[in-house]
């Protein structure tokens, strides 16, 4: 205990010398190691790596201390750079703020896990009495005591990241970070204070932060987001999970989801489709389950206005466009779901005349991670076109610490990404939609495995499995390669990684079907699969 | 935060409705599955099919029904209820069982989350293919052409299934004085009420599988095992895990220990137990007996089931432990006669089973000369709390098989996030063992949350011939526990 309060203390220090060093330094270097980069552009790693240590103040300065961010910092510096990362979080609309580790961390991924447990667990808790378990009473969800055993993990995943960057010897900075030239960093503390420090490179992983419609008065005044919900400090009551799809964003069902569990009212409002991108014969199952148990859905809804009634309520105007009717209801929250935008305007991105994709703000990036400017280098969800996926941001980040330290070539494959939806009925999946397979090999270009199983949890349980399935999408032709694997059900995050491994080493449909069955799995089923859509025959799963 | 259910051991699972839904489901199916019986009289001349199988279960259903799907006319010969051990004593029941347990175990997460806290649905026979079922218990006779006689009729075909499987092993009361008043696995799924005190003896999964269960449950279990680790043939860092898991969840272990009798009293069973330490030479043996058991069950092993077959008289080779010796495609020593399952004793499993079954009868009615099964890297699960998965090499037989310098081991341990939020925690293993300069990997091993759904995937790429470097290059996803595979240094 001791030796870690220590410890801290050093690293405050530390922080505080170095910083005002940066400060003096920061005045006049800049412009004689730029001249000096001018002069000597060759690519002599040795050059450089001999001459950085005292050219600039870092090897490496990554603005952003997401899991991208960190993952890059951390590489480099076990590499031998010299590294400092920036990370300072701008309070939401609504002052929710956090500590390090980005968005997975503190508003994504992590605490969106848990709260869809302990969904899993509301659900669990039916399925237990049929199991023979006595339970008396109903069962009620207390949102404080899930919140609070959230947030702390969560602030023990913070401290986590601070003790890691301190052992890998990363400077860590809790400051805003903008771009001054090519090889500049201003630096601005949460007290106004400014500082420069110069780097060899710049890295930019700054990620996105989650959009208020713009046309909807009352939005912002009336709504949250994802940065608000999981730092509630009370239950969001009977809530509204507003939904646009014209992103990828699985947030609003995931949350949707996990309210429902808990014993929340909760409506979702799409306006068109759910989960664009994803095969839709999938995201129409996910939904469809999501609405058995309980999440109500109103399709093709666009919201008009939000206003607050005396009574604290909220009231949400609405256009049915299906029969182009206005309707009116009152909800205890509101949560925006829209989407999610680049987090570039402190960086001063335009001053540097860094290219950026006009309709999304989003920097646009080369195969190695590099922006129009020199030296300076973006990835994770800000790179346009880049799946906005911790994953794949840590595994780029990585890569491209490797390529700047000079240790290797690897380019960041951003093909097979496999991902998981944690709705209700989860749902995992790698390589093409259906729909997009079709688009490129043609609807007698393709075969499709699939079937609708049960999984054994559930029938002791009596619950309705209708939307239990899973499809193998591949080439008809040849060998039958695998273009697309899809699958719902429980536990699909961790069946669908091994597969996406398969996947990635080029599994065909006789591969499947030459492994062994795990029994009694729902995993099994996916070896097992042998009814083609184009025979026509039922897809269910019969026998043992 | 008014904390409405006290989760305590009171919340003891009413036993009788698992069984009820369990069994009442199984009853049904062998009505409709006794629906087409031989119906050919008594003339002595053997009815003729093109595949007669021996034993319902998994292996010879799967054999049966693909033989005839393939236009085989086929019968299955079965003298007690169709589908087998999986099915009826084996891997269905048991699971619904560890369900019913790992609910017991949500229970307990719930306040830490902030909870206060139509059947089972196996068609077995509803293929569209034709099988003739047969009632009874089946012997070859000492015909000049293999034929086998059930209930005073004979029936032939010019191919023959054996796939009678397997039963749990007994010990005689010769050998351990009581020895009959324990049950096994079988009498086990027949129990009519949670056992308030179980003993288990044995170390094998059947083991682990059920005193996981009864202890998870609420019943007060120990297991005697005769060594120091519980599935000693895994990987050792699997069998060192279970063995501190079980500990873990409450299971009264005891080590270097045999039953040397068991009686009968008013209370209930007394087991005595001999305890010694092999280590220790000095120590003295020490007695010590369990009282006032309700639920001794031996889970030492399974054997064949050839009783009865006669099949030293049709020339039929076994093994010292009577299995069936069968060659890569399943062919006994007897041309016309197969066999496949645990009546062969190689990988009990209900998916081998299966395969070898359908892959025989591609072979016989398809004329695909080479359908075989591949019984190399086969993946395995046990339902233990929390469940095993592993497919592959061990260590051990990596090192034995490659040598110790051509082997990599890459392993890792973690807490999965799910415990984030309870006080009750369970660390999730890992361990890759890989082979020579490619870092081929020959062995995936892994205990922990979600490991049973997590091996099926794996064992496609292991199978595949995937290397550390196709791990390495898969991106996870995130945040599961199986991406740590993935991400393993």
């Amino acid at each position: 205990m001791w030796s870690i309060k220590l410890g801290c203390f050093c690293f405050d220090l530390n922080s505080f010398y170095l910083s005002t060093l940066l400060y003096l330094r920061g005045q006049f270097l800049p412009r004689v190691t730029a001249a000096l980069q001018a002069s000597f552009s060759s690519h002599s790693c040795q050059y450089k790596s001999l001459t950085s240590k005292w050219k600039y103040d870092y090897d490496l300065v990554v603005i952003g201390g997401g899991s991208g961010g960190l993952a890059c910092s951390k590489e480099a510096a076990q590499l031998g750079q010299k590294v400092a990362v920036l990370d300072y979080v701008e309070p939401s609309l609504k002052g929710t703020k956090w500590g390090l580790g980005g968005t997975c961390v503190n508003v994504g991924c992590i605490p969106k896990k848990l709260m869809h447990q302990a969904g899993l667990l509301g659900t669990a808790v039916k399925d237990a009495k049929k199991y023979g378990w006595q339970i008396p009473g109903p069962i009620q969800h207390d949102w404080v005591t899930m919140a609070e055993a959230v947030q702390n993990h969560v602030r023990s995943l913070n401290w986590g990241h601070r003790v890691q960057l301190q052992d890998k010897k990363v400077k860590y900075l809790n400051i805003k970070g903008s771009l001054v030239n090519e090889h500049t960093v201003r630096g601005l503390t949460k007290a106004g204070k400014e500082m420069t420090m110069t780097a060899k490179n710049i890295v930019i992983a700054t990620g996105g932060r989650p959009k208020y419609p713009t046309n909807v008065p009352g939005a912002m005044e009336h709504g949250v987001t994802s940065d608000d919900i999981f730092w509630l400090k009370k239950s969001p009551g009977k809530t509204t999970a507003r939904l646009l799809t014209w992103c990828l964003s699985d947030v609003a069902l995931e949350c949707a989801g996990f309210l429902t569990g808990i014993g929340l009212d909760t409506t979702v409002m799409v306006r068109s489709i759910a989960l664009r991108g994803f095969d839709q014969q999938m995201a129409g199952l996910v939904t469809d389950y999501m609405e058995a148990y309980g999440t109500k859905f109103a399709w093709e809804c666009i919201p008009k206005r939000v206003e607050k009634l005396s009574s604290g309520a909220l009231q949400v105007t609405w256009t049915d466009t299906k029969a182009d009717q206005e309707h009116k209801d009152t909800y205890d929250s509101v949560l925006w779901a829209v989407g999610r935008a680049p987090e570039t305007k402190a960086l001063g991105l335009d001053k540097l005349g860094m290219q950026l994709n006009k309709e999304t703000g989003k920097i646009i990036v080369g195969a190695d991670e590099s922006t129009s400017v020199p030296n300076i280098y973006a990835f994770g969800d800000i790179g346009e076109g880049r799946p906005e996926l911790t994953p794949t941001a840590i595994k780029a980040g990585k890569l491209l610490a490797r390529r700047l330290a000079g240790q290797s070539t690897e380019l960041m494959n951003y093909d097979n990404v496999p991902t998981t939806v944690f709705t209700p009925l989860e749902y995992g999946c790698v390589g093409l939609s259906e729909e997009e397979a079709e688009k490129r090999h043609g609807k007698d270009g393709l075969e499709v495995f699939h079937a609708f199983y049960k999984p054994l949890e559930f029938t002791v349980a009596e619950r309705d499995a209708n939307q239990c399935y899973l499809k193998v999408v591949c080439e008809r032709g040849g060998d039958q390669r695998i273009l697309g694997l899809h699958f719902t059900g429980p536990n699909a995050g961790e069946v669908t990684q091994g597969f996406a491994l398969g996947f990635q080493c080029g599994a065909t449909y006789s591969h499947l079907l030459s492994t062994v069955g795990i029994h009694p799995t729902c995993a099994e089923e996916l070896t097992k699969v042998n009814i083609t859509k184009r025979s026509g025959l039922d897809a269910t799963v019969t026998g043992c | 935060m008014a904390i409405l259910i006290q989760l305590t051991r009171t919340h003891t699972p009413s036993w009788f409705t698992i069984k009820k839904q369990l069994f009442s489901t199984f009853r049904r199916h062998e009505k409709t599955i006794r629906r087409s019986m031989a119906s050919d009289p008594s003339t002595g001349e053997p009815t003729r099919f093109d595949f007669l199988v021996i034993g319902g279960g998994s292996g010879g259903l799967a054999g049966a029904r693909r033989a005839a799907e393939l236009g085989a006319k086929t019968a299955v010969i079965e003298n007690h209820k169709l589908g087998g051990t999986c099915v009826n004593v084996g891997c269905v029941p048991k699971k619904v069982m560890w369900n019913a347990a790992v609910h017991a175990e949500y229970l307990h997460d719930h306040s830490d989350y902030g909870f206060d806290v139509e059947n089972v649905l196996i068609h077995l026979s509803d293929s569209n293919a034709k099988i003739q079922t047969i009632h009874g218990h089946a012997t070859f006779t000492n015909d000049p052409e293999p034929t086998v006689e059930v209930n005073g009729r004979k029936y032939t075909a010019p191919h023959i299934l054996i796939a009678t499987g397997g039963q749990p092993s007994v010990l005689s009361d010769a050998e351990v004085p009581g020895a009959h008043l324990g049950i096994t696995s079988d009498g086990f799924f027949e129990l009519e009420r949670l056992p308030k005190r179980s003993v288990i003896v044995g170390a094998g999964y059947i083991a682990v599988e059920m005193a996981g269960i009864l202890s998870t449950l609420g019943s007060k279990t120990s297991l005697v095992i005769r060594q120091t680790g519980v599935l000693r043939n895994f990987d050792a860092f699997i069998s060192t895990n279970c063995t501190k898991e079980l500990q873990n969840t409450g299971v009264d272990l005891w080590k270097n220990s045999q039953v040397t009798s068991v009686s009968k009293k008013d209370s209930g069973l007394e087991v005595t137990i001999v305890t010694k330490d092999p280590e220790k030479k000095n120590d003295e043996e020490k007695i010590s007996t369990i009282q006032e058991v309700d639920c001794l069950l031996w889970a030492i092993g399974r054997q064949p089931n050839t009783s009865g077959l006669n099949l030293t008289e049709l020339g039929v080779d076994t093994d010292e432990r009577g299995h069936i010796v069968v060659d890569e495609f399943q062919n006994t020593s007897r041309s016309g006669i197969y066999a496949v399952g645990d009546v062969c004793g190689k990988a009990l499993l209900t998916p081998v089973a299966i395969a070898a079954g359908r892959k025989l009868a591609h072979r016989l009615f398809e004329n695909k000369k080479d359908s075989k099964l591949d019984y190399s890297s086969i993946p395995t699960v046990v339902f233990s709390h929390p469940p095993i998965g592993t497919v592959g090499l061990t260590e051990e037989e990596a090192v034995k098989l490659k040598g110790k310098e051509n082997v990599k081991i890459y392993k890792t341990s973690f807490t999965p996030m799910y415990y984030a939020l309870t006080t009750r925690k369970s660390p999730c293993i890992m361990k890759l063992v890989c082979v020579g300069k490619e870092e081929t990997v020959m062995g995936l091993h892994m205990q922990g949350l979600g490991c049973d759904e997590m091996l099926q995937g794996f064992a496609v790429a292991i199978k595949m011939g995937a290397t550390k470097a196709d791990f390495d290059r898969t991106v996870a996803i995130h945040p599961t526990s199986s991406e740590e595979f993935v991400t393993m240094r």
